[in-house]
């Protein structure tokens, strides 16, 4: 247990990649810290940095206080659980376990003491006396984390431990590994891609795009009050929707123009953010969550003015929610970052018919009756519209 | 409607068994005939020389056509391929006989092979080591340029080995020409070559995560490297255990050059002195020992006879 910081760490390769550009992030003693990002993004040299398993280029890496830039891994006091498990395949569970122990020569007992304290925990009892190769793919995974359990560490590090379980599976041991790892209250970096494990998992999440660190905050914060385009993209499922929009500055006060749309921007919002009065004739980038839209005919809201008009391309019954894909006309964004969230989602949107501008995910009640090819009217929850400038792709606050 | 799952139903599709229909001849011959018939005739393509010098070695003559005379033709002269009166002559000639000291000849291969075998494993596995794991200058052309080199048989170098050893001999004589250890110095300098390559393209398939556990574990290079890359890597250590043991015992050029001397050579130049002279040919003594010389060979296959099949291709698949 102890705190971990990372103070401007920098990472750059022989051929000259700036892997990790000017890391900061402040780990507190016994949280759990999610760095999250698409592929390439630097997140796993960050953890292997940590790890000792790869030098640090500029940059000071202190745990529990100490200055580890220069000390090797096994003095570090810290356990990492492989995205491949890395288990020594021709010994038994057991030995696995038992590795680490054995080479600090601690007393015979002592380890027995702790393996059968960890097989407990992990229900790996009856599994202790058998090969890796004899296991499923979610025993492996217990096996990998009893191994760093045992070691009592300072520190873990996970690097994607759930990538290589079908989705039933890693749902499952989500849960357990949370469970675990707060029940001994260990200082825990995890690497993820997979934003929703980040969500759930992390009290704190360090979103990062390039080697570079975007926005850390709590899962919340981040969903909320994202910083930026990519941040509020890349966070939550599906990514916001995201159009350009011009600000008007009218009589009753400012509103956006969204394709045919004008709609007032309530006062909360304009009090949160005031920077957006400088933006009066200028054009913003306005983004929407899939759950902040809801059928009109359904609508509480029965605000006119608070509508977008459009056709539907797609709709896809979920059972708890209809997802609606639309279009409507307005201008698209595009920016290097919505280009890379639509490479790292596989392909453009799909498209069904006519596109009259823009394509939207909204998530609509299961009541509604909406079918592809319908035109229908979409109620907008302008409250929690987000803005974002669209050259600097900033959130606008102040 | 209900399954009717009663005994006497399932008895009924029991006998009512599906007949497989058998394949026409035709096509049988097509398809499966033509592979036996190919299959015979390789396997007595191989096998008849062996059958042949096996004939010799117990027929007790010592000339070629001793066990299958040539006045004899057609079905009798196949049939001579099967010993008719067994005799140890051959046998017992080669091994008293003081003028060819076959006790010698296998000892000092045996000793070469094993030492050649193990430290050409051991420097290999090193090299393979270093060039799959660790990252340096000029690894790739590295790995490349020693296959290459070693690739030219020693025998071309002769000349240069020769006066190389005869230099060493002056200061070291242990290690010079005439002595089993100078012609080990020999073989272990082709070690490397194509068995670090072999080992290399093995080690490649195990995974370094295993490697970077051990580490954050605690283990050094050489608790990783012998205590779980060599575990892991059993195969193809086999494999390159196996050849190199094979191609020290048959070994003829160096050794003859080397160990010209038959009162202290290996097994390969002391049979081959056997039939030297023109005037006084001894196939039959020739036979005998190279029957009994196999005997290492066929011990070290069997202990190895299983990795053998999965270390071939393993370590030849990633290169």
């Amino acid at each position: 247990m102890a705190p971990v910081v990372l103070d401007k760490i920098n990472k750059v390769y022989e051929n000259g990649f700036h892997a990790v550009r000017d890391l900061s992030i402040d780990v507190a003693d016994g949280e759990f810290l999610v760095l999250v990002g698409p592929s390439g993004c630097g997140k796993s040299t960050a953890l292997r940095m940590v790890a000792g398993l790869e030098d640090i280029s500029t940059g000071d890496l202190l745990i529990g206080g100490r200055r580890v830039n220069d000390v090797d891994p096994q003095g570090r006091d810290i356990a990492m659980v492989f995205q491949s498990y890395a288990l020594y395949p021709h010994m038994s569970v057991r030995d696995n376990i038992a590795y680490g122990l054995k080479l600090r020569k601690m007393p015979k007992d002592l380890i027995e003491q702790r393996i059968s304290k960890a097989a407990e925990m992990l229900e790996l009892t009856p599994l202790l006396d058998r090969k890796p190769k004899q296991l499923s793919g979610g025993q492996r995974q217990r096996v990998a984390m009893g191994r760093s359990i045992v070691r009592e560490p300072q520190v873990f590090l996970m690097d994607e431990p759930l990538s290589n379980l079908d989705a039933k599976l890693r749902v499952q041991m989500r849960a357990e590994i949370s469970a675990v790892v707060r029940s001994l209250n260990t200082t825990t970096l995890y690497v993820t891609h997979d934003q929703t494990e980040a969500m759930t998992m992390g009290d704190r999440m360090a979103v990062m795009k390039a080697g570079i660190l975007q926005q850390l905050g709590t899962p919340s914060e981040c969903y909320d009050t994202p910083v930026n385009v990519f941040v509020a993209q890349f966070v939550g499922s599906p990514p916001m929707n995201l159009v350009m929009g011009e600000i008007v500055d009218g009589p009753d006060g400012l509103a956006v123009r969204k394709g045919h749309a004008l709609m007032k921007i309530p006062d909360a919002t304009v009090s949160a953010r005031p920077a957006l009065k400088s933006y009066a004739g200028k054009k913003v980038v306005v983004g929407v969550r899939s759950e902040d839209m809801e059928d009109a005919n359904l609508a509480r809201d029965p605000d006119p003015t608070r509508r977008l008009k459009g056709k539907v391309t797609l709709t896809e019954a979920l059972g708890s929610e209809i997802v609606v894909h639309f279009t409507f006309p307005g201008e698209k964004v595009d920016t290097a970052d919505t280009k890379l969230m639509e490479k790292e989602s596989g392909g453009g949107e799909v498209h069904v018919g006519p596109e009259l501008g823009v394509t939207w995910v909204a998530s609509f009640a299961p009541r509604s009756r909406v079918r592809m090819g319908d035109d229908i009217e979409i109620a907008v929850d302008v409250e929690r519209a987000h803005f974002f400038d669209p050259d600097t792709s900033q959130a606008i606050w102040t | 409607m209900s399954v009717d799952t009663s005994a006497s139903a399932t008895a009924e599709a029991k006998e009512a068994k599906i007949k497989v229909e058998k394949m026409p001849f035709g096509r049988w011959m097509r398809v499966v005939g033509w592979r036996h018939i190919v299959a015979i005739i390789m396997v007595i393509w191989a096998l008849f020389p062996v059958l042949y010098v096996i004939n010799l070695a117990f027929s007790g003559g010592n000339t070629l056509t001793a066990a299958c005379p040539p006045d004899r033709t057609g079905l009798a002269a196949l049939l001579c391929l099967v010993p008719n009166n067994l005799s140890l002559d051959n046998f017992t000639a080669v091994l008293t006989s003081t003028q060819w000291p076959f006790a010698i000849w296998f000892r000092n291969t045996v000793i070469l092979a094993t030492l050649n075998s193990s430290l050409a494993l051991l420097m290999g596995a090193c090299a393979a080591f270093a060039f799959s794991r660790l990252r340096f200058k000029g690894r790739r052309m590295g790995l490349l340029t020693l296959m290459l080199v070693q690739m030219f048989p020693a025998v071309l170098a002769l000349t240069a080995i020769f006066i190389l050893l005869q230099s060493i001999g002056n200061v070291f004589p242990p290690f010079g020409l005439r002595s089993i250890w100078g012609l080990l110095l020999v073989y272990l300098g082709g070690a490397l070559g194509v068995n670090t390559f072999l080992m290399k393209g093995y080690f490649d398939t195990i995974p370094v995560d295993i490697d970077e556990s051990a580490r954050i574990d605690g283990a050094g290079h050489v608790k990783i490297f012998f205590g779980l890359i060599m575990r892991l890597a059993l195969p193809i250590l086999v494999v390159v255990f196996f050849v190199s043991f094979t191609s020290t015992f048959n070994e003829l050029p160096m050794a003859q050059q080397i160990l010209p001397d038959p009162d202290n050579t290996t097994l390969a130049v002391g049979l081959r002195s056997l039939v030297a002279d023109p005037l006084r040919q001894q196939w039959g003594l020739m036979a005998a020992g190279g029957l009994m010389a196999a005997i290492p060979l066929l011990v070290v296959f069997a202990f190895t006879q299983r990795s053998l099949t999965t270390g071939l291709t393993a370590g030849a698949v990633k290169g």
